[in-house]
């Protein structure tokens, strides 16, 4: 389903998606993913430690990502302990970078706090939306590859 | 995976999107947010001259100053027209109360829009009916005049209005403001005369803060800018971060960090020292306002957790420092206080005549705070700074102090300690509320008492009902199944009071005409004193609404113009219509206006002239503005010189209309509203008392507080005897920053379903360690008021044998656990302070646990 997009290739398609759009004169709903998204490796499950995020640009190198191994199952979870999660790493208050803190994400901008074993739920503070999970996939080598964003990335109206 | 869908595209508003000014529905902070509706199948571009919002969007927004419009800022309403329309909602950049920031509450405002196909679809549309089990619609006419009949009968037959009883919202945002709450006070006391009326989270017709108002200080004195320029804030039972989010986020926690130094120097007399703000939490928990300054200013922030109910010895024994060290300014009290009333403070509430030990040492047995912690808090409120400037000290209380033991007696000891200490009146002071809710009070004088000196108290109307008085109950905008105290009981009555009615008239068949259901209504609630016709307003089917007989449709925040002030500014706006309410509901003024001329018609018919004419208050009434310029007129001239501010209403607006308040927009104007004697220009009030008090002679009046006399019997009854180890655990309530009120709208929204599934409670780990409880599992929690399931949060927030149970919880109330208790001089509620035990609940819910986070909260670190 995804694949590395060449720039023409993101330009068309973006054009064809308002296109449809207008011409239906409905609300489109853009449920995420409504876009095309660009496989990106995150890791490789053999480097990944517990409790050790991995910083990583998705889906452009505009957007810091962030990678952890939690230890403990979590929704969404890849690899054999189904406990490798991905999640932008802009809060999604005002767009600060969130830091990984042992179970959980904290933004150092107004302690908004995000659960990654509960898809990103915001458990305190002021962000009224969840941290868009980023789906993973394991590749037989090992490679944890980024697959899509689930969610609108903080300062973006459109992800890709 | 998503665990609802998400969103990774949003449209842009196009330019000529329709653009409104609004504020926030939710708290007390009153953020300013903008509005823009334009029709689906439209787009603006992502060029900063291509879109609407005049935002660039080709490059991602900078974090904390760019433009925030996120996922739950956007959503689609069906037009009346039958067209769809895109409705983003943003927090506004140009408003000086949050400056373009916002909160978990706020942030959703666009998800409460109706939509036929989201959660809000559940917003009520008709007026409903109850026939046996069932509700059906009726349409206005028919239940207008179904009301006038059945009040008009009962007053008639009674000649007075005790059987009409009627709990309704006294404040302003939530989609109500001076327009609703003068449509309601001219129904209720010019053309009515109700006395057995309660306010929305309360039993009675009360302020929550006479124990200051006596004093001559209104409760809302001072401006977000003293967040900035004090020297020390205190947080008594405030727990703003929760509460107050963007106002302790922009502007007190900033002061802490540093950030309004160059604020401080510019404001401070010169050679005045400035230096990064002091903070006191005053608390039995450690909140998460107290935890997230640690993380800037660990030791800048001081923490005393007193006893439940023991904050008033505490501010007395505060007090009693800044007497014994002399921290106050003798000239001040004498020229602005009044001296002879001083002297009952000082015996009674200073204990003069008790010397300093002794008296230290009591205080600190009864609210086991330890007297270096007490000394070190008058240090930090009142302790001259360098070169003897006074210091200046900003106290913030809330439902902490209001919703106590001896709320009057609690609310006048922190008032009496700021202005013993001048923290009143002067740049970076103030005492006064955090506020809930916005406000927006005007109404005609109401006839109900004042505090015990004035009166009063006012009558219990919970107690009232639930003992089998009053026939008629009318509950408008408030559900008082989750929010009255010991509100099980209250539910349990209600319900058999209702169903008396039901009962009897679905007997002998259900009437077929308005006419004979009134008539039929009438007959049985004389037959039977027991008997409740219960009539419920509101935006949706609350707990409430499922015990009403009538259910009246109202419009909610944006689908009518209305005005409101905050309360850390008193700073009024214009809150503008940006949609249309579902179906035939309509705004509460007009439905007060509609059950007015329907009175007026009946008694017209009865050939009763003069009492149809107060019935027909609102007959010119045609927009929102005219029920808000009406309501001007009850206040005060306002030609008033600044130092005079003190002898008008804080919420007086005179002079102001809807186009001088869009001309102001975000920047709005400050109540109370002066008309300057020497321009002849409106102008707003920034702090009140700087020169006067709000007093007859403008002399702040003391008051001897009472002595600590232990709990009273509601909660003593645990302390008795075995009691205490069948009840083991001392119980207080609060909220969370996640939901609004009953969260009304938050229960449609997976955001914060999904995370709050249920109600919690807080235990200690060491309590968990003993009880074998861990987070997620389930417990009841349960004492002779009531009981509740809840999700346990371990926390080191609740000390060792305390509780804290989150309030209004949809799947259950903290209230159904708290007593009737209520205070002699005011009738205010303890809602926050009782005693429980816990049990864990067999078994588990796993999907629950799956979903819901329960990571520990107020660990910033
Ligand atoms: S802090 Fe209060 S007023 Fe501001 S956005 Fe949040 S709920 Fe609304
Ligand atoms: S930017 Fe993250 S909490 Fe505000």
């Amino acid at each position: 389903m995804t694949s590395v997009l060449t720039r023409r290739k993101f330009v068309q398609l973006s054009v064809a998606s308002v296109a449809l759009f207008s011409a239906g004169g409905r609300a489109a709903t853009w449920f995420a993913p409504s876009l095309t998204y660009p496989s990106i490796k995150a890791g490789n499950v053999a480097k990944i430690e517990v409790g050790k995020p991995a910083y990583f640009n998705y889906p452009d190198n505009r957007a810091q990502a962030v990678l952890v191994k939690l230890g403990k199952p979590a929704l969404g979870g890849v690899g054999k302990d189904r406990d490798l999660v991905a999640f932008s790493a802009s809060c999604t208050h005002m767009g600060c970078g969130v830091q990984y803190k042992g179970e959980r994400f904290v933004c150092p901008c107004h302690q908004s706090m995000f659960d990654p074993a509960k898809s990103g739920q915001v458990y305190q503070g002021l962000a009224s939306e969840w941290l868009p999970q980023i789906p993973l996939r394991v590749q037989p080598n090992g490679d944890v590859v980024a697959t899509a964003v689930e969610g609108l990335i903080w300062g973006r109206v459109k992800n890709v | 995976m998503a665990l609802f869908e998400r969103r990774d595209h949003l449209p842009l508003p196009p330019k000529g999107a329709k653009t409104y000014n609004t504020v926030c529905q939710y708290c007390n902070v009153g953020c300013g947010y903008k509005v823009y509706v334009w029709p689906v199948g439209e787009e603006g571009g992502p060029g900063k001259d291509q879109n609407a919002f005049g935002a660039d969007f080709t490059n991602p927004q900078p974090p904390l100053v760019g433009l925030n419009y996120t996922e739950t800022m956007h959503s689609v309403v069906q037009g009346r027209d039958g067209r769809e329309y895109h409705v983003a909602i943003v927090p506004a950049q140009d408003s000086p109360i949050n400056r373009g920031d916002y909160s978990i509450r706020g942030g959703t405002n666009a998800l409460t829009t109706f939509s036929p196909t989201r959660g809000t679809q559940d917003r009520l549309r008709y007026p409903l009916l109850r026939l046996g089990d069932q509700f059906q619609a009726v349409t206005w006419q028919e239940a207008l005049t179904l009301m006038g009949r059945v009040i008009k009968g009962i007053r008639d037959r009674d000649g007075n209005d005790d059987n009409l009883t009627v709990k309704c919202y006294d404040h302003g945002g939530s989609g109500q403001g001076f327009e609703d709450n003068y449509g309601a006070g001219k129904l209720f006391f010019d053309a009515l005369s109700i006395r057995h009326i309660a306010i929305h989270n309360r039993p009675a017709y009360n302020s929550e803060v006479w124990g200051s108002r006596e004093r001559g200080v209104h409760e809302l004195n001072y401006d977000v800018s003293d967040a900035r320029l004090a020297d020390t804030v205190v947080l008594w039972g405030a727990n703003p971060y929760e509460t107050a989010t963007v106002f302790y986020v922009e502007h007190i926690l900033p002061n802490l960090k540093g950030a309004t130094l160059g604020e401080k120097k510019a404001a401070f007399a010169n050679g005045e020292p400035a230096e990064p703000g002091y903070l006191i939490v005053i608390d039995p928990r450690k909140t998460s306002s107290l935890t997230a300054a640690e993380v800037y200013a660990k030791d800048r922030v001081l923490h005393l957790a007193p006893r439940l109910g023991t904050d008033y010895i505490l501010a007395n024994a505060m007090a009693r420092v800044v007497w014994e060290r002399g921290y106050y300014d003798p000239d001040y009290l004498k020229a602005r206080t009044d001296m002879t009333l001083f002297e009952d403070y000082k015996k009674k509430s200073l204990k003069l005549g008790t010397p300093y030990d002794a008296f230290m040492d009591e205080a600190e047995t009864i609210t086991g705070v330890p007297r270096a912690q007490i000394e070190q808090a008058a240090e930090w409120m009142a302790k001259p700074k360098g070169g003897g400037q006074k210091r200046r000290t900003l106290t913030i209380y809330e439902k902490g102090i209001i919703w106590n033991m001896k709320n009057y007696d609690q609310v006048a000891a922190v008032v009496q300690l700021a202005v013993l200490t001048h923290n009143i009146g002067r740049p970076g002071t103030g005492c006064g509320r955090q506020g809930g809710h916005q406000e927006g009070y005007v109404r005609p004088p109401a006839p109900t008492p004042g505090s015990i000196f004035n009166g009063g108290p006012p009558v219990n109307v919970d107690k009232l009902l639930t003992s089998g008085k009053g026939k008629f109950y009318w509950v408008i905008a408030t559900d008082p199944y989750l929010s009255t105290p010991n509100s099980q009981f209250f539910r349990k009555r209600i319900h058999e009071r209702t169903q008396k009615l039901t009962e009897a008239l679905g007997r002998a068949g259900e009437p077929g005409t308005v006419q004979a259901w009134a008539d039929k209504i009438l007959q049985v609630l004389y037959e039977d004193p027991d008997a409740l016709f219960m009539v419920v307003q509101d935006i949706y089917m609350t707990d409430t609404a499922r015990d009403a007989h009538l259910i009246l449709p109202a419009a909610a925040w944006g689908e009518a113009n209305d005005t409101s002030i905050n309360c850390n500014s008193r700073l009024l706006r214009l809150y503008e219509k940006f949609t249309d309410p579902p179906g035939e509901a309509k705004p509460d003024w007009e439905i007060f206006k509609w059950v007015g001329m329907r009175l007026a018609e009946l008694y017209r018919a009865d050939g009763r002239r003069e009492e149809a004419a107060k019935f027909e208050f609102g007959k010119d009434w045609k927009t929102d503005e005219d029920v808000f310029l009406a309501g001007s007129q009850e206040f005060k001239d306002n030609a008033v010189s600044e130092a005079d501010e003190a002898t008008l209403e804080a919420e007086n607006y005179k002079g102001v209309t809807y186009s001088f308040l869009k001309e102001v927009g975000q920047q709005g104007i400050r109540t109370p509203v002066r008309r300057d004697p020497a321009t002849g220009k409106l102008v707003g009030t920034l702090r009140r008392y700087t020169h006067r008090f709000g007093s007859s002679d403008g002399k702040f009046k003391w008051y001897g507080t009472d002595d600590w006399e232990g709990y009273p019997p509601e909660v003593d009854k645990y302390l008795k005897g075995e009691a205490p180890e069948r009840y083991p655990f001392w119980v207080t309530t609060g909220r969370a920053q996640t939901i609004w009120q009953t969260a009304y709208h938050d229960r449609n929204l997976p955001e914060k379903t999904l995370a709050l599934p249920l109600p919690y409670v807080e235990v200690n780990p060491e309590d968990a360690r003993r009880l074998g409880l861990a987070g997620g599992d389930l417990v009841e929690v349960y004492n002779e008021e009531g009981n509740g399931t809840f999700m346990v949060y371990v926390t080191d927030a609740v000390q060792p044998g305390m509780l804290f149970l989150v309030m209004y919880h949809w799947r259950g109330t903290s209230n159904s656990l708290t007593s009737g208790y209520t205070d002699p001089k005011t009738t205010i509620p303890w809602y926050k302070g009782t005693r429980a035990a816990l049990r864990k609940v067999a078994g588990a819910l796993p999907s629950l646990h799956q979903t819901a986070s329960t990571l520990q909260q107020n660990r910033f670190e």
